[in-house]
């Protein structure tokens, strides 16, 4: 059997062990990735192994995205964008071959992908050091929690809030 | 004393021109296994670490409690630390222990543990190592490509050079600041224009730089520096967990990352607190780690004339890649600064990585010359291309690059520079003449370029931003100006950040667009025979340089 014809019949396997899950806008704070059983020997990578399975955040699929659609501008910058079910596949896949921090890291990313550029600039600079006092870190991982449902990232903050006040370096109110 | 005739002529000698220091543990200025580094213990309770090489929890600081808590996988780590650390090195130098199993083990030490484990090897025992750990199984390498001018055109034409002579990633920076949209801008045009699919990042202030990558001027990242004690942390402006998550953002955004750290920074900056460089080096390994960031550049980097200057301090700059790898993370192996007065101790230096491949042996090789390198030159330049083909050729080592033909090279800058010439035109930014053209063409560097109204350009890129201009309206520019190819490769590029996939650790893009990392070419060396090994087309086109006599010649 050569190499195609194994992984069809893996495919063909995997398939069969349960319907994947569609793809679509996950709700605010859903941790586990939508799709089971991902297999990073034949699955990866998703844009020639799976193509299928990979959307962009308005619908289009990979092959959507031709030099033709931009012309005729079918194609805006929010076409080009990972989807949160996108990165919890690759969180899946990470997780997989032993990487585990790696594939935490990709679920907060997948919890951002809903925070717009702007506010993530600003969260980023208001965890610089002596930036922010304890309430306002409290304050920004209530509302990445509550208004994203990005709890790993809430988890996050909330951890630097604390170690920052132990060791001083938080902005003096 | 009457001057001896052969000291006065080895004083003149370049490599004494570099700076010598010995060892002065108490400020840091030790390359590895320092009297005052902390001896490995880790004490679990309740899955949670309350003691870090002898550091009780309540005393930890940043770094400590950050590594502690996310970067060593705990459940193997009673187990591992028991263990003899001479006997985990030879495992690790074992070909006949996979990499995959030698990756559980060091994953679960501390970083006393891990510096320990490294310090009973020599450089050939390191080597070996790497050759084995590295986590992607073809070795690669990235370039530099920066203008003393930030000349947009001269960018352009070096970086579609570049990419024809084998490099797959490729780092710009600025001259001056407001530069970087230009700078950016270039290096995607003409990196495309070289070969579909080469990944460009510009170094910069770290909020910058992220924008930059939001709006699809580049497609990765890598400035994104780390330290090793939390005072020099605190005055980088950062902490791990502001790192962490930017490290997210990157990744929420399509784009890949990876983190910068180096031996030296910290005696740099003067908060070394007694410990030796490799062992806070291992500190910021393990930040990376637990950021769960896919990769790290490292291998001193902006401070190498730090441990170069220390006995044994190449050595530890080496153990610094090894130990990267061996917490299962792309490395980025350095390479990248002007080190030494001497070409001996450069190259010997660099055959390091060289010699065992690395995911990016250099980061970067200076695509320009020397005098226009922004990041203060690079350890090998454009006039020292020559030199590492034939080091490839006489070793029978992959280090990345290829033999090219003068008119190749020069056909591929005029086109780069061309389809920068109708970028500019359909984005209304300042136009580029066709004298410029030409002049990037042939240029070896800036001092062969006509100048540029640097005031208008500043204000162009300045508004180009503030226009939202993003990586579309670069591709639909290109399509309008006749140059569908390169247009199709940008918006390949641009299509790899809905994927995700080259987020993945150690990946490159090739020719088809397709990702190749650490999950689909991982590291399967096992001795001789296996691993990485030049294919007969590959070696054939190592072998042949074109000053090579040919049995026709004769």
């Amino acid at each position: 059997m050569d190499e195609r014809t194994i992984e069809q019949v893996v495919r063909e396997v995997l398939r069969s062990l349960g319907p994947r899950a569609q793809v679509s806008p996950a709700p605010a704070g859903a941790g586990p990735a939508p799709t089971r059983g991902l297999d990073p020997q034949t699955d990866y990578p998703l844009a020639t192994r799976r193509p299928e399975l990979v959307k962009t955040p308005t619908g289009k699929s990979l092959a959507d995205i031709t030099l033709e659609k931009v012309k005729r501008g079918e194609i805006t910058p929010q076409d080009l964008r990972i989807t949160a079910e996108t990165l919890y596949m690759q969180a899946q896949i990470a997780e997989k071959v032993g990487r585990p921090q790696f594939a935490r890291n990709l679920r907060r990313a997948a919890e951002l992908t809903k925070v717009p550029d702007e506010r993530i600039l600003e969260i980023y600079s208001a965890l610089r050091p002596y930036r922010s006092t304890k309430a306002e870190l409290l304050a920004i991982a209530d509302e990445l929690e509550q208004k994203y449902g990005a709890k790993m990232n809430a988890e996050l903050v909330r951890e630097a809030a604390d170690v920052y006040e132990r060791r001083g370096r938080l902005r003096s109110a | 004393m009457k001057r001896s005739k052969r000291f006065e002529i080895l004083a003149k000698r370049p490599v004494n021109q570099d700076g010598f220091v010995q060892e002065w543990p108490e400020v840091g200025l030790i390359a590895m296994n320092g009297p005052n580094d902390p001896k490995p213990s880790i004490k679990i309770e309740g899955g949670r670490v309350v003691e870090l090489d002898g550091k009780p929890r309540a005393q930890f600081d940043m770094i400590d409690q950050f590594i502690a808590d996310h970067a060593i996988n705990l459940e193997l780590a009673a187990e591992v630390m028991q263990r003899d650390s001479r006997e985990l090195a030879k495992l690790i130098v074992d070909v006949n222990v996979p990499r995959s199993e030698i990756v559980k083990l060091t994953t679960a030490m501390t970083p006393a543990k891990i510096c320990e484990v490294v310090g009973y090897m020599n450089v050939v025992e390191m080597m070996m190592a790497l050759q084995k750990m590295r986590a992607r199984k073809t070795p690669d390498i990235q370039c530099h490509v920066t203008s003393l001018t930030d000349n947009p055109v001269q960018i352009a034409a070096e970086a579609a050079e570049a990419a024809i002579r084998g490099f797959d990633e490729m780092e710009t920076t600025v001259g001056v600041v407001r530069y970087a949209p230009f700078n950016a801008l270039a290096l995607l045009v003409g990196s495309q224009t070289g070969r579909g699919g080469v990944l460009t990042q510009c170094a910069l202030e770290e909020a910058t730089e992220l924008r930059l990558g939001m709006r699809g001027f580049t497609s990765y990242a890598e400035t994104i520096s780390v330290y090793g004690t939390e005072n020099v942390f605190i005055d980088g402006d950062d902490t791990p967990w502001s790192k962490a998550f930017l490290a997210s953002a990157y990744a929420s955004r399509g784009l890949k990352m990876r983190f910068t750290s180096g031996t030296g920074s910290e005696v740099q900056m003067g908060y070394a607190e007694g410990k030796s460089m490799l062992y806070l080096e291992a500190r910021c390994i393990y930040i990376t780690k637990g950021a769960g960031v896919q990769g790290l550049q490292n291998g001193s980097i902006s401070c190498i004339g730090i441990p170069g200057a220390v006995p044994g301090g190449i050595r530890a700059v080496l153990a610094e890649n090894l130990i990267t790898t061996m917490l299962d993370l792309e490395v980025a192996s350095g390479n990248d600064q002007t080190f030494s007065h001497s070409d001996i101790r450069r190259t010997a230096r660099t055959m390091m990585q060289f010699l065992p491949g690395t995911d990016f042996i250099f980061s970067g090789y200076s695509a320009v010359p020397n005098y226009d390198n922004m990041f203060a030159g690079s350890n090998f330049d454009a006039e020292d291309y020559d030199d590492y083909l034939v080091l490839q050729r006489d070793l029978m080592v992959d280090g990345g690059l290829r033999p090219v033909r003068e008119e190749d090279v020069v056909k591929v800058r005029n086109k780069a520079a061309r389809a920068l010439q109708a970028v500019f035109r359909g984005l209304d930014l300042p136009p580029i003449t066709d004298e410029e053209v030409e002049a990037a063409t042939y240029a070896h560097g800036s001092a062969d370029m006509p100048k540029r109204n640097v005031v208008e350009d500043l204000k162009a890129a300045e508004e180009m931003m503030k226009r939202g201009i993003t990586g579309l309206d670069i591709v639909k520019a290109l399509a309008a100006g006749g140059f569908e190819d390169v247009a199709q490769n940008v918006l390949g590029m641009l299509r790899q950040r809905v994927s995700g996939d080259y987020l993945h650790t150690s990946s490159i893009i090739d020719a088809t667009f397709t990702v190749r990392s650490a999950i689909n070419d991982p590291n399967d060396y096992r001795g001789p025979g296996t691993g990485y090994r030049l294919s007969p087309e590959r070696w054939e086109e190592i072998s042949d340089i074109p000053t090579a006599l040919r049995p026709a010649d004769f």
